[in-house]
């Protein structure tokens, strides 16, 4: 072996070392969530989305092509049940009029403040969650359009996630399948507070419930507002299963078809947003026996 | 003074950078139709590890083409891409290149069946680590099922992939005999 060689496997022995040990230490300096690595996971966004929407757009096209395929063949089942469906649209419309003037008219009765100062953005989801460890999207849209982290992102049937970091022109969000996501819910027809777990998969965890509670399958789950970043009222799921403690929320959102999501921009005023991209999106309920909370629960989850 | 004999030695004219570069691109391109592919509502959650194909094939058959800088660039970007933990894949895959350069005169003498039990054992290790590396700092287990599936997936797809890239390794070899 020639002098010149031995330096180049030296070289590459070292080489080899390090990169090793930067990987390794990256690990934890990523788990530290410094604003640097932030910043240089949005700009690896902001640079590589665009890439992906390129390469992707072939898988696109032959998913709209097979969706095409497959809605041709079924059309005329697919007109008989779209119009049973409307009948069906119509008379809940007639009706949810109808609770709305109501809803309005109580509302003005009790002197309730409405929280209706935000206002909608619509954006494309770029990607969908790949892998197992972690379930996030890319949207293309970013903070030149105002978004910030802890916006709620919604789509017609109810809650997708939170935008939790922000770059010039994507975002990423934070699904509620993931394992980090924490979302203060409430059961829709009983309102007793709880919290719904993302496990990564396709069920949630719906834990943290009252003792009394007795969630039934197929019951609403809606989020409850508290914390003050998302909204009460919008729809985290159904309940799928219930065994004992363990409670299975089946998404509102069909994750796997999520083309285009609605970010709700504002509405958070006076709320601390400093630390929401720590994940730290749920404010616990103080340990005060002594103060009523929702549904005359106290934060020990004993009934008062 | 610079030593004599380093003027006497033979000027790298066949220096396998641009092939190197070519390797890294593809790799790159795979990763980013990894995480395309999870759009596909089919692997939506599980996309299969193309990427770890490609890095097995190559490191078999070409490994002086994927220096380790390839591999860390690799798993960087799959980890950026998919918002995993930071350098868990990354550090996953450039374990398992160690290894293959280790083992790989065995790999090479190997038919088949070996290697595709042998990428079996590598794409199992690399989600375990990932996995053990996902609980210890989150301190949770994530669902099984779906990475069960990306094994699965990831598994049955090796012999597609072994065959296509054999097949253009052919074709480069031959366009290289008539050239």
């Amino acid at each position: 072996m020639r002098p010149s060689d031995k330096a180049k496997v030296r070289h590459r022995r070292l080489v080899h070392v390090v990169l090793i040990a930067l990987s390794f230490s990256l690990m934890f300096i990523g788990k530290a969530d410094l604003v640097a690595m932030r910043d240089l996971r949005m700009s690896s966004n902001d640079f590589l989305a665009p890439v992906i929407d390129f390469v992707s757009a072939p898988i696109r096209g032959v998913e709209t092509m097979a969706e095409g395929i497959r809605t041709v063949a079924s059309l005329r089942a697919e007109n008989v049940r779209l119009q049973a469906e409307n009948d069906l649209l119509q008379r809940w419309r007639r009706r949810a009029e109808i609770l709305e003037s109501e809803n309005q008219q109580l509302r003005s009765v009790t002197g309730t403040v409405s929280d209706e100062n935000r206002s909608l953005i619509t954006a494309r989801a770029v990607t969908a969650p790949g892998g197992s460890f972690a379930h996030t999207i890319l949207i293309a849209i970013g903070n030149e359009s105002g978004i910030a982290a802890g916006d709620p992102v919604v789509t017609s049937n109810g809650l997708v996630g939170i935008v939790y970091e922000v770059g010039r022109a994507y975002a990423r969000v934070l699904m509620i399948s993931d394992i980090n996501a924490r979302i203060p819910v409430m059961l829709a027809s009983s309102s007793w507070p709880g919290l719904t777990i993302g496990r990564n998969g396709e069920y949630l965890e719906l834990a943290f419930l009252p003792a009394e509670a007795r969630p039934e399958v197929g019951e609403l789950v809606l989020t409850s507002g508290h914390g003050g970043i998302l909204p009460a009222g919008l729809a985290v799921g159904r309940v799928d299963r219930v065994d004992g403690d363990d409670i299975r929320v089946r998404p509102a959102v069909e994750f796997r078809n999520l083309g285009y999501v609605s970010v709700l921009i504002g509405g958070t005023e006076g709320v601390d947003r400093s630390d929401l991209s720590q994940g730290s999106f749920f404010t616990p309920l103080p340990i005060d026996d002594d103060k009523r909370l929702l549904e005359g629960v106290n934060a020990s989850g004993t009934r008062q | 003074m610079k030593d004599q004999q380093s003027y006497f030695e033979k000027a790298d004219f066949q220096s396998n950078l641009p092939k190197q570069f070519l390797v890294m691109f593809v790799a790159v391109l795979l990763v980013l139709l990894e995480v395309g592919l999870a759009q596909w509502p089919f692997f939506y959650g599980a996309s299969p590890l193309l990427s770890l194909i490609f890095m097995y094939f190559i490191m078999i058959y070409h490994d002086e083409l994927m220096p380790i800088m390839t591999v860390f660039i690799m798993g960087l970007i799959a980890d950026f891409l998919m918002s995993d933990i930071l350098g868990g894949r990354a550090t996953a895959l450039m374990l398992l290149s160690y290894a293959m350069r280790v083992g790989v005169l065995r790999l090479q003498q190997s038919d088949f069946m070996d290697l595709w039990v042998g990428f079996a054992v590598s794409c199992t290790a690399v989600m375990l680590f990932q996995l053990i590396v996902f609980t210890v700092v989150h301190f949770a287990v994530p669902s099984l099922s779906p990475l069960l599936f990306q094994l699965g997936f990831t598994l049955i797809l090796f012999p597609i992939g072994f065959v296509m890239m054999f097949s253009i390794q052919r074709l480069l070899q031959t366009l290289q005999v008539m050239r």
